[in-house]
């Protein structure tokens, strides 16, 4: 069967009910004639009358009928199909519509038809048989568009109306009216007063039979398809429930900066989904040798300890699945892939789905889902779960890739450092006379050197922060924090950085202030780059403070002040673009790599929080930023 | 302290050895040498040590983590201070980056972190007082 929502876009929905429906017509078709040759027997049998012009008309009924069960057998879809017009395997193709469409209109003229001629032979518009004209009627409206049967139920009253005019018009009518001139006494005979009466009754309860006959199905029809638009809607809700709940587990899953995180996140999340058991990724060593356990949920100890390293030569089922295929298990017997089916009904798993993790047309490893049910899992839970699996090493892949370009970012600048260290360290044994005393002018070279290569060495380190915070897809996962925590743990540090620069630092921390939206490693960036900061271009003797507090606006206020040098106006606008130093910065200190404050703004930013600065030269500078 | 204080240093970047090589013999300490973890092993085979200094990233980029984590799971040598000197930024190498994780949940067999370039006075007092540490809990004991 096709899926719901394609039969509802292109309306196959109602037209496949018009398929099913022709039928009828043909059957109703049939009764009609039949009981038609059997009026006009017992017509012909008690009252030696054959009414001819009927027996025509019915002959000339059942041959279009035979036309039409033939043209039927032709073009039925599910015929061809070799299906039930109700089973799930049957479909619709737009193209047979049309030609249906035409099979009923053709139909449903020719018994118009025949039913105006049979009412013109029996009696005109008084005739009982006037009566089916409702039924064909309603057989339009079911089977066919609303406009179609207004215009059939117009086009028939204008005939009958026609028919009404010959009879009581000034014309004679054309042609004898046999229902009346047989039947109908003019001498007022009471034996053809009850025929008629009789006649009329037997009219009626046809009428009423086929009334019942009718709306009943109608009803059963309505109810069948209640039935099945409220499971369609079911189905879909649950759709949408899966649905929702894999997007809200890819959504988890992109948070992560951890692969472990990552796939926990994924079994934990895809055992919910499928209301299963236990869940398992087991990923390909380096070699594509072995599978080993990433990540299980729901299974013992003893069964991921039983399975820790398979080998995959030796397990079939993992092989052929690591060559792509996927398996539904439903019953797990001896006779099936496992090479100790024991381990694995011992531990209650009755079913199965396992399939690739797959990125392109490589294979990451393997995807397992275990349900203590037998035969679980059914066509759309096998597709549902390769969907997820797809997702799950599309993200497992895409974390690799951020992680191992952020090692990359780490390795170059461990190797551009490492040189550095290694001359710093040995200018410093210099400088403390560790090979013999320099005179003033090597020491002074020799400073000055090791203040270059400190700088460069900050530099490097800075960069790399800056790149890695640009290069991570996902931004630390944010908790709350105290800050007043943080920032007394780093207050020793800068106290000590202070007081070798004879700098008075004084924290002012406010209590009950509330907790923000942060990391403890994004607040200590923010605190080290604006205090170093404020503290490197502060002469000796000067000062710097610290305050927290609540904000007006809500949040946090950290306020930093101090009486250094200042920051000269025009410099503001570039204040925080990468590598940039005011010249009164450069002339004071060569110390500095001007990507402290790009640092703190793109802190700020991905905190959502906010800076602004104000400054005079010679009399220091104060910053003041807003955490949420 | 005596010179027979035997600290072996442990480190793939020879400038930085023989810096400290001049660092330690000026206070009389005895200083060995190594160039990675496995030539590192072999000595502390050899000779326990006093102390170790020992980088992170040598011949592998875990190098310096699995001999200390080696050491730790051996009995004779998981007494032995070791002092970790690297170029990674320490809060980095203590979160760990994703090559490290396997060391995480564990508890951390490095009596120290030191970033380079290494002070020679920073490094003489965190030593002394390791040292000094270390010698009275295996005198307590």
């Amino acid at each position: 069967m096709q899926p719901g929502y394609v039969l509802v876009k292109e309306q196959l929905f109602f037209r496949k009910e018009l398929i099913e429906r022709l039928p009828w017509l043909i059957r109703l078709r049939w009764a009609v004639v039949v009981f038609g040759f059997a009026g006009c027997g017992a017509s012909y049998l008690f009252w030696q009358w054959l009414p001819l012009p009927l027996l025509v008309l019915l002959s000339g009924v059942f041959c279009y009928n035979l036309l039409f069960l033939f043209i039927w057998r032709r073009l039925s879809p599910f015929k061809s199909q070799g299906v039930h017009p109700d089973s799930d395997s049957s479909f619709i193709r737009a193209q047979d519509v049309l030609r249906f469409n035409i099979f009923a209109h053709t139909q449903i003229s020719l018994d118009l038809l025949a039913l105006c001629v049979a009412i013109w032979y029996s009696g005109g518009v008084c005739s009982p048989l006037a009566l089916f004209v409702i039924f064909h009627i309603i057989l339009t409206g079911i089977l066919l568009q609303p406009l179609s049967c207004y215009l059939y139920g117009v086009l028939v009253l204008l005939a009958l109306g026609g028919l009404l005019w010959l009879q009581q018009g000034v014309h004679s009518p054309i042609f004898p009216l046999w229902y009346q001139h047989v039947i109908l006494p003019h001498d007022g005979n009471s034996v053809a007063n009850d025929f008629i009466g009789i006649v009329r009754y037997a009219t009626l309860v046809t009428a009423v039979l086929i009334t019942a006959f009718l709306v009943t199905t109608l009803k059963l029809s309505l109810r069948t398809k209640g039935r099945e638009l409220l499971r369609l809607s079911k189905a879909l809700d649950a759709s949408n429930t899966k649905l929702t709940a894999l997007y809200d587990m890819v959504k988890e899953m992109g948070m992560s900066m951890e692969s472990k995180a990552l796939m926990d996140s994924a079994t934990r999340r895809a055992a919910g989904i499928m209301g299963v058991k236990a869940c398992s990724i087991k990923l390909l060593d380096e070699q594509h040798k072995k599978l080993r356990f990433a990540s299980t949920y729901g299974l013992s100890e003893d069964y991921i300890k039983s399975k820790e390293s398979i080998d995959i030569q030796k397990s079939p089922i993992n092989r052929k699945i690591i060559d792509g295929a996927v398996y539904a298990i439903g019953h797990i017997e001896e006779r099936d892939y496992f090479a100790y089916p024991e381990d694995i009904w011992k531990e209650g798993i009755a079913s199965l789905i396992c399939l690739p993790l797959r990125v392109e047309k490589r294979i990451l490893g393997v995807f397992c889902v275990y349900s203590d049910a037998d035969a679980s899992f059914t066509e759309s839970d096998v597709r549902f779960f390769a969907l997820m699996a797809d997702l799950t090493a599309m993200e497992i892949e895409k974390l690799n890739t951020q992680l191992n370009r952020i090692w990359f970012l780490q390795k170059a600048a461990h190797q551009l450092r490492s040189p550095l260290h290694a001359v710093i360290s040995m200018l410093k044994i210099l400088q403390k006379g560790y090979l013999g005393e320099m005179n003033v002018k090597q020491e002074e070279t020799v400073q000055r050197s090791e203040k270059r290569l400190e700088l460069l060495d900050s530099l490097v380190k800075d960069l790399l922060s800056l790149s890695i915070r640009r290069t991570a897809l996902n931004p630390d996962a944010l908790h709350r924090v105290q800050v007043p925590e943080v920032l007394r743990v780093l207050s020793g540090l800068f106290e000590s950085q202070a007081r070798e620069k004879t700098i008075d630092i004084t924290f002012h921390i406010d209590e009950n202030l509330p907790p923000v939206m942060a990391t403890d490693r994004l607040l200590d960036d923010l605190f080290t780059n604006l205090i170093s900061n404020a503290l490197k271009y502060t002469p000796p003797g000067g000062k710097v403070t610290v305050c927290l507090a609540c904000a007006e606006e809500g949040g946090i206020r950290l306020e930093v002040t101090d009486t250094g040098i200042g920051i000269p106006e025009q410099d503001f606008s570039r204040l925080f673009s990468e590598f940039y130093r005011a010249e009164n910065a450069k002339d004071f200190t060569e110390t500095g790599t001007g990507l402290g404050l790009v640092i703190v703004k793109e802190i700020l930013d991905q905190l959502k929080g906010a800076i602004s600065v104000s400054s005079r030269i010679g009399e220091g500078s104060t910053f003041v930023c807003r955490l949420p | 302290m005596s010179c027979i204080t035997d600290i072996l240093v442990i480190d793939d970047d020879k400038d930085l050895v023989e810096s400290m090589r001049i660092i330690l013999e000026s206070r009389q300490y005895g200083v060995r040498v190594a160039y990675n973890g496995k030539q590192g092993y072999e000595k502390i085979e050899a000779k326990i040590p006093d102390m170790i200094i020992l980088d992170v990233m040598m011949a592998t980029d875990t190098d310096g983590f699995d001999l200390a984590y080696k050491l730790k799971h051996q009995i004779e040598y998981r007494n032995i201070p070791i002092i970790m000197a690297t170029s990674f930024p320490q809060k980095m190498a203590e979160e760990g980056s994703e090559k490290f994780q396997h060391i995480l949940g564990e508890s951390w067999p490095i009596s120290h972190f030191i970033e380079k370039p290494i002070d020679p006075e920073d490094l003489l007092i965190v030593m002394e007082k390791i040292l000094t540490e270390h010698k009275m809990e295996m005198n307590q004991s």
